[in-house]
């Protein structure tokens, strides 16, 4: 009897080139793809928003946001998606799927999208250029904070976009999670949109 | 054009799909076929002031009820539709 | 002067003398330098004749300097780069341009369509309408091409664009069009204020007329000034300022368009770097200080190349210290003229004369030209002598009937400045006349707008920095900033006086539109012929209707239609006012949407896997789907593909559904929302089985229809056709949040979780079980036909496992999340080896479901019914749902509808062609008898012979009946039977087997 592999592969697994791309210098730009987290999508039954709201208390040390923000919880990330939901975005299952349902079985439904989306982190000094070629959202740091988050379109994508932790040097991160079929086609749009700036792509296991 | 989403804020006409009147209300079962028909067809398409039927598909999927003046594209309100979210409605 | 430059003057300019650039047009080569524009450059090397005219092939010469420019038209650069209709007077001079003059042939200085002028008297308004009228089918034949070869302005690459384009939002509180003195002051205050600041210049410099008539600024010389500005803006973190770039558009909601030439002024652009880019710009305030745009007098021979407007001459001596003519006459009817006369003289140029058509002019002029030896003649220049060798002598009417001559080689032309007023009118506004400076301004801007300077009237220098300035602290604060904007910059206003004069009565042609070629004659023709409307002269004359949209000829124009109506110009009124501003590329617009990138693609999650097996690709909607997997040897598609379908039909094969869209539907309320949406009931469909579903629209016809599992009590697992996946959520969320708000439903959309692929075929269970944990029961006892439940897999991951069939066969779909789907396929080949797997694509899928009478996208196409489709047993009576009550209508249930049926040859080596008519046998074919049509047919292994779908009227009724398909487009006429659709399989044994 044959011997099944299941390995994962991400979508961008083939058009992801770890290195440099585009101009040389100094990368302007800094893209890189996030892999293996999960991802719920955590929706309020009808008349339980309050409900949930006090399930992810419980679960998480933080509200779920209730307009759009990213907000920082124990062990996730929970993301503002629409009205009275949220993506609970972690690492390692202790917040996937299986591990949620007893906390929301009253107050919400639950979809998984750990592989319905990708994670796309993007960073350095032409960040903000480079995304408003993509994006109609204003990302200007008074207007778009550290916490922001949207629902919003790229390139005629949807997408959510939020913004992360500033890095050490006090650059801004702006994170897309992008859905999975869509994502090599994107990716190939920022490459061309970031490409006069250069690119500095990686990919890692670590949610930023 | 752009749109203040009531969930999402301000954004550009292309997140958005327009689906046109918004007064008639679908008739309960068993109306009668005179009261589906007019719902289903007698839309008004109003040179001024209406209020539409608009779906913030590119952002948070909310379908929203937007006043709008066909003329100027001044929008003087927006609300979401009765069962955006997880609101409670009726009994 | 320098550098073989005959016109260059040795001092003075903004250009750089130390950088020499060469260039060449119409094959000679000549030198400029960095700073130069190529109209400048041109000047410089005493180049006059720059292009032929559109409809008589006059000889023409650079008239602006700006992108008003109607006459110095080029082709720019070569092969795949090359661009017609570029403006010479903005075009900026690089080392290696090239360009060419257009509408001539074979040369510039020869031209054969030259004769076009002798002809002149029959090319008048409505030239085309009235002549090629009859015989009508000459008009594609022969007088179009011929046309089109005579007339025309420049040729296309015809390559496609080598270049990339580039497509960005920008955000702002306070938008400022233009950065001369009202410009700059606006960024200044607003700046100060804490607004965030956009300012777009269309010039490669800052400035505006500064850049050209100078002047004193809070007391430091302009260009001081300026630089001072430009430092302090530069220093504000929040203030983007942008050169190269044009407003171009005004959109709802305070959105803007704009161009930015980014490399335009490179041979090419340097590498990863794009050559224009399109901005989006939303801001919450918009000062236009756009300028005033210098307007020409129409006169006789005011198209002669040496008659340039008297600002662009300033310009171009001023600024680019490039001399266009040595002896130059002013004809002008205002005081701003006469700067050109002290910028003349001060670059140690001679006055010929200057004809004033004002009654007096000021003591000081006076003395100025008799200090400087030239006449003063109050009247009109009524006639200019001269050719393509530029202009000699100038033949004027002077006040009270007398006349003069004027020896000059060059005739500048002022009749006085229009506001460019376009920017404020895309919106409909109306501009409004002033008769002090008898010319139109802003009015009825959009909200949050404001035009300040001399796009508002206001010509003096000090004007242009108070009112700009003002406009910048208004716009700020409107916008919620009111930080310290200290005060405005100051400067005295220079005299302003004229007596409006926009035509001279004479002999000869005398230009309204110079791109167009219409003359004055043309519009007051339109007028006796009756078109008198501002909007019939424009179609009529086609005045203003060229790629400059007349910023040079429409006041102009309508000004004489007033005269010849005996209107006023207000009473006569402007044409409607819409963008572009300036010519806008159309790659620009599609930015990174061409080609292979025109739109965003979707992959499935096996695709890279395919394309290693050589999979054929079809683009099905925003998908790349495999459509057959050709093997070596195999001579075409039709082979690779009936190859699929008998593996499958005989052994097992796969293929990725995932395309399919997914929804997950949760709550308490969920099978009674489907029950509304669906004509059939789903909410006493047991958990862990799954049913086929029926969607209408409202009205009564079927919108989409799929497979919908019970995953749980309150979980539904939903499947919508791979076309309508999109339509079909915003359908959902309207029912959920507009229709039936009451219900407790959540929707997901997990189409991009699950990795699906249907699996196939007799020997479809043989593959399931190598890689299915053998703990799972597959027999039909133990996972029944529509059955769908969770399983685990060999290897340690959990599917969905479905028991649907759109091919017929014994058959699975099987689902894992998305990132295993490469895995998946893999595994499927490697367990399915034993058994001859083979994976098929698209058309294999078509060809089966069409051998099993499945309805797909072409007969749900938008007309047809539950019935129609032969699906009218699934409607629910109990229950309402979306669509019932419409589907009840008389005629969409009448006897006579058309309906599915299935379609045969006759002659079995025929081959089917989906579209072909339905027409009664014995029958000529027509409209009266056509009783439907072909909708999908395929070559079907399994009968050895072409089949199909069709539509047709009463059609379950005549199964057997022979009937005539009538094909018009392909010349095609045969006799097919009309069968039961359900070619193969009829019992639905083999699926449920």
């Amino acid at each position: 009897m044959a011997e099944f592999s299941w390995d994962v592969r991400s979508p961008l697994d083939r058009a992801l080139a770890v290195g440099r791309y585009g101009a040389r210098g100094d990368a302007g730009v800094t893209l890189t793809e996030i892999r293996n987290f999960d991802l719920v999508q955590v929706m309020a039954r009808r008349g339980k928003a309050a409900e949930m709201a006090k399930a992810a208390k419980a679960r998480f040390g933080s509200a779920a946001p209730k307009t759009p923000q990213a907000v920082q919880g124990s062990d996730a990330t929970l993301i503002w998606s629409g009205p009275d939901q949220f993506f609970v975005l972690s690492k390692g299952g202790k917040h996937a799927i299986g591990a949620l349902g007893q906390a929301f079985a009253q107050s919400a439904s639950l979809s998984d999208q750990s592989h319905a989306r990708v994670l796309i982190s993007v960073s350095g000094v032409k960040a903000r250029a480079m995304l408003a070629k993509l994006s109609s959202i204003d990302l200007h740091s008074g207007v778009f904070a550290v916490g922001a988050a949207a629902a919003t379109s790229m390139d005629h994508t949807s997408v959510t976009l939020w913004r992360g932790n500033d890095l050490a040097d006090g650059l801004a991160v702006f994170n897309v999670l992008v859905f999975a079929t869509f994502a090599e086609s994107l990716w190939h749009t920022m490459l061309d949109s970031a490409a006069e700036y250069g690119l500095a792509i990686a990919h890692s296991e670590q949610l930023a | 054009m752009r749109i203040v989403c009531p969930f999402c804020g301000e954004r550009e006409l292309g997140e958005f799909t327009y689906l046109g009147d918004a007064k008639p209300v679908r008739p309960a079962a068993g109306a009668g076929a005179d009261a589906v028909y007019d719902y289903v067809y007698l839309r008004d398409n109003i040179a001024g002031v209406m209020s539409e039927n608009w779906y913030h598909g590119g952002g948070c999927r909310a379908w929203l009820k937007v006043t709008r003046n066909t003329l100027t594209h001044e929008i003087s309100a927006i609300e979401p539709a009765a069962g955006a979210g997880a609101a409670k409605v009726g009994a | 002067m320098a550098g073989g430059q005959t016109n260059r003057l040795n001092n003075g300019g903004l250009i750089d003398r130390s950088a020499p650039l060469n260039f060449r047009f119409d094959g000679k080569s000549f030198s400029g330098f960095e700073g130069d524009t190529l109209a400048s450059a041109l000047v410089a090397n005493g180049v006059k004749l720059v292009g032929r005219s559109f409809k008589y092939h006059r000889p023409r010469g650079i008239l602006t300097a700006g992108s008003e420019e109607p006459n110095a038209l080029v082709e720019l650069r070569t092969g795949a780069r090359r661009e017609p209709n570029t403006k010479a007077t903005t075009a900026e001079l690089y080392e290696g341009l090239e360009a060419a003059s257009q509408n001539r042939w074979p040369s510039l200085r020869f031209d054969v369509m030259s004769v076009n002028q002798l002809f002149s008297p029959i090319f008048v308004a409505g030239f085309y309408y009235k002549t090629f009228m009859w015989p009508a089918k000459f008009w594609e034949a022969i007088y179009e091409p011929a046309i089109r070869r005579a007339a025309g302005l420049g040729r296309a690459a015809g390559v496609a664009d080598p270049d990339h384009y580039d497509k960005a939002w920008a955000h702002c509180d306070v938008l400022i069009a233009g950065s001369g003195p009202a410009g700059l002051a606006a960024a200044l205050a607003a700046g100060r204020s804490g607004a965030r600041v956009i300012l777009c210049e269309e010039d490669f410099a800052f400035g505006g007329r500064l850049l050209s008539d100078g002047g004193t600024i809070d007391g430091l010389p302009a260009a001081e000034w300026l630089s001072r500005a430009l430092a302090e803006l530069a220093a504000m973190p929040d203030v983007r300022i942008l050169t190269r770039t044009t407003l171009f558009g005004v959109y709802d909601g305070g959105t803007y368009g704009a161009l930015e030439r980014v490399n335009d002024h490179m041979p090419s652009p340097p590498e990863h770097q794009v050559r224009q880019r399109m901005w989006r710009i939303v801001a919450k305030r918009y000062v236009v200080a756009a300028g005033a745009l210098e307007r020409p007098i129409v006169f006789a021979g005011n198209d002669t190349p040496g008659v340039m407007m008297a600002s662009a001459m300033r310009t171009y001596v001023g600024r680019y210290a490039a001399v266009p003519a040595k002896r130059i006459a002013l004809f002008t009817n205002n005081e701003d003229g006469w700067r050109t006369v002290e910028t003349a003289l001060g670059a140690g140029l001679q006055i010929a004369a200057v004809i004033d058509a004002r009654p007096d002019v000021s003591p000081s002029h006076r003395s100025l030209a008799s200090r400087n030896g030239f006449t003063v003649l109050h009247g009109s220049v009524s006639g200019v002598d001269g050719g393509k060798d530029g202009v000699r002598k100038i033949a004027v009417s002077l006040t009270g009937g007398a006349r003069a001559e004027v020896e000059a080689d060059g005739l500048a032309v002022s009749g006085g400045w229009n506001p460019a007023v376009g920017l404020t009118s895309y919106h409909r506004g109306r501009p409004k006349w002033r008769d002090d400076i008898a010319a139109f301004v802003p009015d009825g801007a959009p909200p949050g707008m404001v035009a300040a300077g001399a796009a508002n009237g206001d010509f003096g220098l000090g004007a242009c920095l108070a009112k700009g300035f003002a406009a910048g602290v208004a716009a700020a604060h409107g916008a919620g900033h009111s930080g310290k904007a200290g005060t405005a910059p100051v400067a005295n206003d220079e005299a302003f006086s004229l007596t409006p004069l926009w035509h001279v009565a004479g002999k000869g042609k005398a230009f309204v539109d110079y791109q167009h070629d219409v003359t004055a004659s043309d519009i007051e023709l339109a007028q006796r012929e009756g078109f008198e409307s501002v909007e019939h002269l424009k179609r009529y004359t086609t005045l203003g209707m060229a790629t400059d949209q007349g910023k040079t000829s429409n006041v102009a124009g309508l000004a004489i239609m007033a005269a010849v109506t005996g209107k006023s110009i207000p009473e006569t009124g402007t044409t409607i006012y819409r963008p572009p501003y300036v010519p806008v590329a159309i790659g620009a617009f599609a930015g990174h949407h061409r080609d292979e990138t025109f739109h965003a693609t979707r992959l499935t999650p096996s695709h890279h896997w395919a394309a290693e097996q050589g999979a054929v690709f079809v683009d099905t909607g925003l998908w790349k789907r495999a459509q057959w997997y050709p093997r070596a040897g195999e001579k075409d598609w039709l082979e690779s593909v009936t190859r699929e379908v008998k593996a499958v039909r005989s052994g097992v094969g796969f293929c990725d559904v995932s395309t399919l869209g997914k929804i997950d539907v949760h709550g308490l309320d969920a099978g009674a929302f489907l029950d509304r949406v669906y004509i059939n009931t789903f909410s006493n469909l047991a958990v862990g089985k799954a049913r086929y579903g029926l969607m209408l629209r409202e009205d009564g016809i079927v919108y989409d229809d799929g497979t919908t599992s019970r995953l749980a009590e309150d979980h539904y697992f939903l499947t919508t056709t791979t076309a309508k996946a999109g339509l079909v959520m915003q359908h959902l969320e309207f029912c959920r949040q507009v229709l039936f708000p009451e219900l407790d439903v959540q929707l997901t959309s997990v189409s991009d979780q699950w990795a699906q692929f249907s699996i196939a075929g007799p020997k479809t269970r043989d593959l399931l079980k190598e890689i299915v944990d053998p703990a799972e029961d597959l027999s039909n006892e133990g996972f029944p036909f529509m059955g769908a439940r969770e399983v685990a897999l060999r290897g340690g991951i959990k599917a969905r496992l479905f028991r649907i069939s759109f091919s017929g066969e014994m058959a699975f779909e099987i689902s894992v999340p998305a990132r295993y789907g490469e895995a998946m396929a893999r595994n499927l080949m490697l367990a399915g080896e034993p058994f001859g797997v083979t994976p098929y694509g698209t058309e294999a899928l078509g060809v089966m479901r069409i051998e099993k009478g499945h309805v797909a996208g072409p007969e749900l196409n938008g007309t047809t019914t539950a019935a129609d489709l032969g699906l009218g047993k699934m409607t629910s009576t109990k229950k309402d749902f979306i669509g019932r009550v419409m589907a009840g209508r008389e005629a969409l249930v009448a006897p006579d509808r058309q309906v599915v049926v299935g379609v045969k040859p006759t002659d079995r080596a025929r081959r089917l062609r989906s579209g072909a008519h339905i027409i009664p046998k014995g029958q000529t074919p027509g409209p009266g008898n056509d009783q439907g049509y072909v909708t999908s047919v395929c070559f079907s292994p399994t009968s050895d012979q072409w089949i199909g779908l069709a539509l047709v009227e009463r059609g379950r009724e005549r199964i057997g009946e022979i009937v005539h398909a009538h094909d018009p487009i392909r010349a095609e006429d045969y006799d097919v039977e009309l069968c039961n659709p359900v070619f193969y399989d009829p019992d639905g044994g083999r699926q449920r087997g």
